[in-house]
């Protein structure tokens, strides 16, 4: 007859557990979609603002960009206009690298040699150090500390003895506000502020006699109609007056962006005139006195009101030369895309702080959603633990290990942690996309991080299953540890 | 340790009594008490039971309920450890088992059989029977075929596929038996396994077990209420508040039945 003799107990097989586990699964499909379903919120919660910082950062950056490119017309006639003041240069040298054209720009302008260029760019930096303490300042700390004085003359005040002692003794008074430079670098900037005002003004008289040469140039026309033709002589005129004038990139980008500003005010210039204005009164039903330009612009989108516009023009003695529908269009869109520009500039100001550039308000709101969501889960495996009572025991009975029996609970929460992840990794993503895209306008799409974004997706579906398979831990000891002979209780 | 036999603790009814003197013991308990304490109230389910259950022995332990057959049954099945005294299998103390002999012994030695049937719901009949075998280390293809081989012999080959909910409570209780003789055990222990059946159903369970019992030599150690079961057993034992309050081989209880209860 068989003879007891006792050995160890084996382990289960890894895929046999997974196939146990997902038959119990199965078996109770509306309690696991139950918790699936908290996990999935969670995580949607989560994905939903990891993609959409992720989106608003990349937003951010790509606008900055296309701000400063949809603005070159603007920076270029004000410099061509206006020599500039001290403070501009100074701001010019200071946040601008060596080897930029505006910086051998202003060495060109200024004669300078390389070395004297190193150092005016260092006591640049230097002075808009200075500048940037002070108007951080509020009103009545800036006044007790230099007056009214602002720019260069904020280190002339300094550089009178009773001005530098007001600061000082101002500075020692006000314990919340900290001056980074050193004493004796203050003192040399000081000491050499009247040099480096000398050579800034250089600039700006040698930046005067330039302009004064192209004005020459331009004559009686408009700056813009001649900026209109930078592509092709106007551009030598700038570039012999001694500015940096890329003709093979920035030339043609000028030129196209001028006659886009001409035609633009054309357009709006038009709408004074009675057939035009009547026009758009008719189309919004409202009064002529009524219509404003932003109307015309959104009419203008369209090729068909266009081409009826182009004839009220006409009909109104204007030129349209140059103009038809198409151009028209156009330019209402490039209208529309600036505008936009402008919103997701100003919405994405915050953009890139915090917590992977969530904000400390987000990253605390995040943390106490996924409390919320691992107490979720406990919760439910603590219910599912409780109402298996019989079938753990059992399992006891026939040679379960207690480690099998956690496995099994682990696994459970696992894979629900990883199927509400899934789900909830897609939906956050589809919702966060929605929302930035309802924001700034569809013309955004280049700007999606799609990379950044299908790895959040990852993260967010591993940080879901941690987070279920650690919410399972107690439960699944709690199950572990159960006696085998509750397998022996009659409910 | 003090080898304590039937004879010293009950003074009748022995091995010796039924000319087996030589066979071996299976099961053999010494002073076995068990206290519960349950919302500060203290409960004295077993107050020392001594006995020795040989090898192919069908025996019913009879008792009214509360009277601690299901405290024995833990007891002597490894499922929970004595507040007093020592349970052998095989002359192995069960108390001197680490956790993963406790398993192996569970699964490889002791077949459980529940009044409740306590088969896995979303297992069906087959997987319920090679789970156990699973757990023992044989490979699926093994124990496929060694499960089909016992559904057969409970009758269930053709339901092998069929859940427990879809299956009457003496089909599930055949399958428990199945699962019950998955690993071969030497010994079966059945906890009132026919007081949720209808009284043909339960003879069916009883005549399954008698069979076992006879044909493959496996221990039988029944807790009932049925009186039918003294026409299959060979030793009948009654517990009466946490007590064994006599035993009788099978030929005796004959004699007397009309006096029983
Ligand atoms: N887990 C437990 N906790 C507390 N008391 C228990 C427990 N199990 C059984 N008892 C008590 O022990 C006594 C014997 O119970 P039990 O062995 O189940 O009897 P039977 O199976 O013969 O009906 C009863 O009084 C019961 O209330
Ligand atoms: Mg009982």
């Amino acid at each position: 007859m068989k003879e007891i003799k006792i050995a160890e107990q084996p382990w289960l097989s890894l895929h046999r557990t997974i196939r146990i586990t997902v038959d119990g699964i199965r078996y109770r499909l509306f309690r696991a979609s139950v918790t699936v379903a908290v996990i999935v919120v969670a995580v949607a919660f989560l994905m939903n603002i990891l993609s959409e910082s992720l989106i608003k950062r990349s937003v951010a950056a790509n606008t900055r960009e296309r701000i400063q490119n949809a603005r070159l017309i603007y920076a270029w006639s004000a410099k061509l206009t206006s020599p500039g003041s001290l403070e501009s240069v100074v701001a010019d040298l200071a946040n601008n690298p060596p080897e930029s054209a505006i910086i051998q720009e202003i060495q060109g302008f200024g004669d300078f040699s390389d070395r004297e260029m190193t150092e005016l760019r260092q006591q640049a930096a230097e002075i808009a150090f200075v500048f940037s303490f002070f108007n951080g300042l509020d009103y009545a700390k800036r006044r007790s500390m230099i007056h009214t004085a602002t720019g260069m003359g904020i280190l002339n005040r300094l550089r009178t003895p009773a001005g530098r002692e007001q600061f000082e003794t101002a500075l020692a008074r006000i314990k919340s506000v900290h001056f980074d430079l050193p004493e004796e670098k203050l003192d040399a900037l000081l000491e050499a502020t009247p040099a480096v005002t000398v050579q800034l003004n250089k600039i700006l008289t040698a930046r005067g006699r330039a302009i004064a040469e192209i004005n020459r140039e331009v004559k009686n026309k408009d700056l813009l109609a001649c900026l209109a033709e930078a592509d092709h002589r106007f551009g030598d005129v700038i570039r012999q007056a001694g500015f940096v004038f890329d003709s093979e990139k920035l030339a043609p980008i000028i030129a196209v962006q001028a006659q886009r500003l001409i035609d633009t005010l054309h357009l709006e210039k038009s709408m004074e005139e009675r057939p035009c204005r009547q026009l758009i009164a008719q189309q919004a039903n409202i009064l002529p006195a009524d219509v404003n330009v932003i109307m015309m612009w959104d009419y203008l989108d369209s090729g068909r009101f266009a081409d009826r516009y182009l004839e009220r023009m006409t009909s109104a003695g204007l030129d349209v030369t140059g103009l038809d529908a198409e151009r028209l269009v156009s330019l209402a869109r490039g209208r529309k895309e600036n505008t936009a520009l402008n919103k997701a500039a100003r919405l994405t100001v915050d953009a890139g702080r915090g917590f992977m550039g969530l904000g400390e308000r987000l990253t605390w709101l995040l943390f106490v959603s996924m409390l919320v969501c691992g107490i979720g889960i406990t919760n439910a495996m603590m219910m599912s633990v409780t109402e298996r009572f019989n079938e753990i025991a059992t399992l006891k009975c026939l040679g379960a290990l207690d480690g099998f029996i956690m496995l099994m609970f682990v696994l459970e929460s696992c894979f629900m942690g990883l199927v509400g992840g899934a789900i909830g990794a897609l939906l956050g993503a589809i919702i966060g996309l929605g929302r930035v895209m309802a924001a700034f306008g569809v013309n955004f799409f280049s700007a999606i991080p799609v990379g950044d974004i299908l790895l959040g997706m990852v993260v967010s579906v591993i940080l879901g299953t941690l987070l279920a398979a650690v919410a399972a831990v107690v439960p699944s000891y709690k199950a572990a540890r159960l006696a085998p002979m509750e397998a022996m209780r009659v409910e | 340790m003090a080898a304590v036999t039937a004879e010293q603790t009950n003074g009748q009814n022995s091995a010796v009594a039924n000319g087996n003197g030589d066979r071996r013991v299976i099961i053999r308990t010494v002073g076995l008490k068990k206290t519960y304490m349950m919302k500060g109230v203290l409960t004295e389910a077993l107050r020392g039971v001594d006995i020795e259950i040989f090898q192919g022995e069908f025996i019913a332990v009879m008792g009214p309920s509360g009277s601690g057959k299901s405290t024995f049954f833990n007891m002597i099945g490894a499922l929970d450890s004595p507040s007093v005294g020592r349970v052998f299998i095989d002359e192995v103390d069960v108390a001197q088992l680490t956790a993963e002999e406790l398993a192996y012994l569970r699964c490889h030695k002791i077949g459980y059989i529940f009044q409740s049937y306590n088969l896995i719901k979303y297992m069906t009949a087959l997987e319920n029977v090679t789970t156990p075998m699973a757990f023992g280390g044989v490979m699926p293809d093994q124990a496929r075929e060694r499960g089909m081989g016992i559904l057969e012999i409970v009758g269930l080959k053709e339901r092998w596929h069929h859940r427990p909910i879809e299956m009457s409570g003496g089909q599930q209780q055949r399958v428990a038996i199945a699962r019950s003789l998955a690993n071969n055990p030497s010994v079966l222990l059945c906890d009132e396994p026919t007081a949720n059946l209808d009284l043909n159903t339960g003879q069916e369970i009883l005549e399954l077990l008698q069979r076992l019992n006879k044909e493959k030599g496996v221990t039988v150690i029944c807790a009932t209420h049925d009186h039918r079961m003294m026409n299959i057993c060979d030793r009948l034992m009654w517990i009466r508040d946490g007590r064994i309050d006599r035993m009788a081989d099978r030929s005796e209880v004959h004699i007397e039945v009309g006096t029983i209860e």
